[in-house]
């Protein structure tokens, strides 16, 4: 494995019960890559990120990161995956902000709970990264009082609080109404630019195009495509790839792409 | 004798009625609560035996009335050896049944937070227990609280069964005076109006905190 690879996935193939979710996924990132992963719904392409922090355990294959290995059917101790969590930082398609606390306390419940970081730091830091997502204002709120994008902002705030070595966004604005969209992928665009390693789930095509360094298409339960993001999108090579692209370029009229975000000519 | 002047000659010994009342009360619900805790987390876990210990603790207490726990608890235990007095045979039984109840109002309110919660917190790399105690349990103390103060306004009343193993509570006093006075309505009259005036107390304050918490979280 080759120095700079920081989530390697090899042969990873996972089931509920008897549904095959998807088979034989190898897929490896690199440091400050960003891979986009898109396909239709139900090819298992937020559970595999989940894979990777293991919110859900896989059958067979491994996924070697943070100097760890997780392995199919094996249940890791609770120190690796802790520390795995720690520096995997995670953000949800419905956000999943803690409710009983204040936007300031969402941001620092992880890093005083579980890094140790004293709460004065742990605080300085929040506002940092609130004032850095244009959400100064809102410190003291509680969640359910700010809009899905403000929201998603902040739980983007949440997972950075860590300090993680690389995030996984799991459909990031697929819950979000249009109009605010853009604001949060314009967050995550920034973390890209400052070389953060990410695995983004999305249904955003312009968005993958411009943002991404690789794109991997799942179909059929497994990947049927991936490699440059332009190459990929503009150029497939294999038939459900093209298949699936033709299905959501047709369903995407141009109005919807935000422009402002994504910049390039949406050809 | 005029109503009210009856009810001042009893009054004293009413108040007193109803501190052994409420004392069982307090205790008996301390107790339900920590057998209550216990039970949802048994239930909850993963360990089948404690969920098969708990589920059949549950039915079995919830199936039995509580007069027939109550004597079981004061005279039969007698039998055997272990003797309690009425006041520990009620907390005793009132605790244990109500625990039973509790068990499921806590299991239903965990069970009831946001899967995505649990999982946010996991994400963080928060050891099980601390999703539990900072994500969790606040967030089922809402849905929990309004089943729960039922819960507790049933014991009130329900301590009044221990009349039948002659504890001086609020119910004994007003059998004492109906003897005396031969006015059954006046004398239950008097503890309904204590009972009532109590377990208004209690709901309008716990009422009151709901509130006030939901109002904190918005």
């Amino acid at each position: 494995m080759s120095k700079d690879v920081v989530v390697d996935i090899q042969g990873l193939t996972k089931s509920f019960g008897d549904r095959k979710i998807f088979r034989d996924v190898t897929l490896q990132v690199h440091q400050s890559e960003v891979v986009a992963i898109i396909g239709p719904s139900g090819v298992g392409k937020s559970t595999l990120i989940r894979c990777v922090n293991y919110l859900h355990p896989f059958d067979q294959g491994t996924i070697r990161l943070l100097g760890h290995e997780l392995r199919g059917g094996e249940r890791p101790s609770a120190a690796v995956l802790q520390d795995i969590r720690t520096h995997v930082g995670m953000v949800f398609q419905t956000f999943n902000l803690f409710h009983h606390l204040s936007v300031l306390d969402n941001i620092v419940l992880g890093p005083v709970e579980v890094k140790k970081v004293p709460r004065k730091q742990a605080v300085e830091r929040a506002h940092e990264l609130l004032e850095m997502m244009g959400l100064t204002d809102w410190a003291k709120a509680y969640p359910r009082r700010l809009s899905g994008g403000q929201q998603q902002r902040v739980a983007i705030c949440r997972a950075l609080a860590m300090d993680p070595k690389v995030m996984l966004f799991d459909e990031p604005t697929s819950m979000l109404d249009p109009e605010l969209v853009g604001d949060v992928l314009e967050a995550i665009q920034r973390l890209a630019q400052q070389g953060m390693t990410m695995i983004l789930v999305t249904h955003e095509m312009m968005f993958a195009k411009e943002v991404a360094d690789t794109v991997v298409i799942m179909a059929d339960n497994a990947i049927a495509e991936m490699g440059p993001a332009k190459q990929v999108l503009e150029n497939p090579q294999t038939e459900r790839a093209r298949n699936f692209l033709a299905r959501v370029l047709r369903n995407t009229p141009p109005a919807d792409i935000p422009q402002a975000v994504v910049g390039g000519d949406p050809d | 004798m005029s109503l009210f002047s009856i009810w001042g000659q009893y009054f004293p010994s009413y108040l007193q009625g109803l501190g052994v009342t409420i004392e069982l009360t307090v205790l008996s619900l301390a107790l339900a609560l920590v057998i209550g805790f216990v039970l949802a987390l048994m239930r909850l876990s993963k360990v089948r035996g404690l969920v098969i210990v708990a589920t059949v603790y549950t039915d079995v207490l919830r199936a039995i009335p509580v007069l027939v726990m109550l004597f079981i608890a004061y005279y039969s235990l007698g039998a055997i050896g272990i003797k309690l007095s009425g006041v520990e045979a009620a907390v005793l039984t009132l605790g244990a049944f109500y625990g039973a109840l509790y068990g499921e109002v806590f299991r239903g309110g965990i069970s009831g937070v946001d899967p995505g919660q649990r999982e946010a917190a996991a994400a963080l790399g928060l050891p099980p227990s601390s999703v539990m105690r900072k994500v969790v349990l606040p967030q089922a103390f809402l849905a929990i609280l309004p089943p729960a103060t039922n819960r507790f306004a049933d014991i009130i009343k329900d301590t009044s069964l221990v009349v039948t193993i002659s504890v001086a509570d609020l119910m004994l006093q007003s059998y004492q005076a109906i003897s005396a006075t031969y006015r059954p309505m006046d004398m239950l009259g008097l503890a309904a109006i204590m009972y009532f005036v109590v377990y208004l107390l209690v709901s309008r304050v716990l009422a009151r905190w709901e509130l006030n918490v939901q109002r904190r979280r918005s």
